[in-house]
């Protein structure tokens, strides 16, 4: 009597979870940006017709993941962006080496690493440039960025 | 033993949660609200380093003030035939891109931009002029400012001029124009004397001051 629902609740995360694709916040409480806040300006000074009305605003962010959980496995690990104010944006980063490179948009997320994870923590900085439609700009904003893990 | 196993499911659903919890983590960056709103106005004669605003020249200030003026025969005075003004200003070039807009020294450039993030504060920049009621030269003798006019163009420019045609309010200050938010607005004004008064022969001056408003 006490084994059938406990089986029942088994499948049914079987079912939300693909198989194989465990994602899995990742602990990067040791990432920091370098600068409190960033500061945007146009991207482009021109406001002549066709107008370009982006601000953008670029910032280097120490990044620390905590990998211990999957030590000697290997995964894949993405950067998103959740969907949040102030609405679209899009990010590009450059990296030092040790993450890839890449770029998002608002609710989605970029491979930043693949392969096996052989530290307990890594590390890298990134130059992160962000991109924002000024009218939405109306106060300032925290955006939150999460990483996350893809277990192989 | 019902109740034993009810508990039992609820422990390991809080683990499970739990769990889930434990890994949360997110780093925040805060993004300011933007620059703050500039604007620029060149009535005439401008500054830009660096190439034209487009090429990402930078504006800046220049303390300039030009003159727009008309010599009239004896035999013209109030004959009714408004007469051409001419300028000092040599500016025919556009400062947004440095194509020739305007025709100096019949023309005097006027443009400008109004930039601003956000949606709130209002939607454009007022371009105001305050008038003097008279000219007047040494003698103390006057013309109404309202003898002078001007009419609104641009080389390649359709539709209506963002500083569009008018004539002076004498003593007073009077709406010339607009600048859309996120705008650049430039016209090129070619100004006239009325000629229909008859006043003391002199020579007559005057300063309009033109004022560029931001919400």
């Amino acid at each position: 009597m006490r084994a059938m629902p406990r089986c029942v609740f088994v499948l049914i995360l079987a079912v939300a979870l693909p198989a194989g694709a465990k994602t899995t916040v990742i602990d990067d409480s040791g990432t920091l940006p370098y600068e409190s806040t960033l500061a945007l300006h146009w991207q482009q000074l021109s406001p002549r017709p066709p107008l370009n009305n982006l601000l953008t605003g670029t910032v280097s962010v120490r990044v620390r993941l905590n990998l211990a959980p999957w030590l000697r496995r290997s995964g894949h690990i993405y950067l998103r962006l959740p969907a949040q104010q102030p609405g679209p944006m899009t990010i590009s980063w450059t990296t030092q080496g040790r993450l890839l490179p890449g770029a998002i948009s608002t609710g989605s997320r970029t491979l930043v690493y693949a392969g096996p994870i052989t530290a307990p923590f890594i590390e890298d900085v990134l130059q992160l440039t962000l991109n924002v439609d000024a009218a939405r700009m109306q106060q300032i904003y925290h955006v939150n960025f999460i990483f996350e893990m893809d277990e192989d | 033993m019902h109740n034993v196993g009810r508990a039992a499911r609820s422990l390991w659903f809080v683990a499970l949660v739990g769990a889930l919890i434990e890994q949360s983590s997110a780093f925040t960056i805060a993004i300011a609200p933007g620059p703050p709103p500039t604007v620029y106005l060149q009535i005439g004669v401008g500054t830009f380093t660096g190439g034209s605003y487009s090429t990402g020249g930078t504006p800046g200030n220049n303390a300039t003030v030009n003159t727009v003026s008309v010599s009239v025969p004896a035999a013209a005075v109030g004959n009714q035939t408004a007469q051409a003004m001419t300028t000092d200003s040599a500016v025919s070039a556009s400062s947004y891109d440095g194509r020739t807009f305007c025709t100096a020294p019949t023309q005097l450039y006027v443009g400008g931009f109004f930039r601003r993030p956000g949606n709130g504060g209002g939607s454009s920049a007022t371009l105001t002029a305050s008038v003097p009621a008279s000219l007047i030269d040494d003698a103390g003798d006057t013309i109404p400012f309202s003898q002078i006019s001007w009419t609104s163009s641009g080389i390649g420019d359709s539709g209506a001029e963002p500083f569009p045609s008018g004539t002076f309010t004498a003593a007073g200050t009077q709406s010339i124009g607009t600048i859309d938010r996120n705008q650049w607005a430039e016209s090129c004004w070619t100004f006239s004397y009325a000629n229909t008064i008859f006043p003391a022969a002199g020579t007559y001056t005057g300063v309009v001051l033109y004022t560029l408003t931001a919400p």
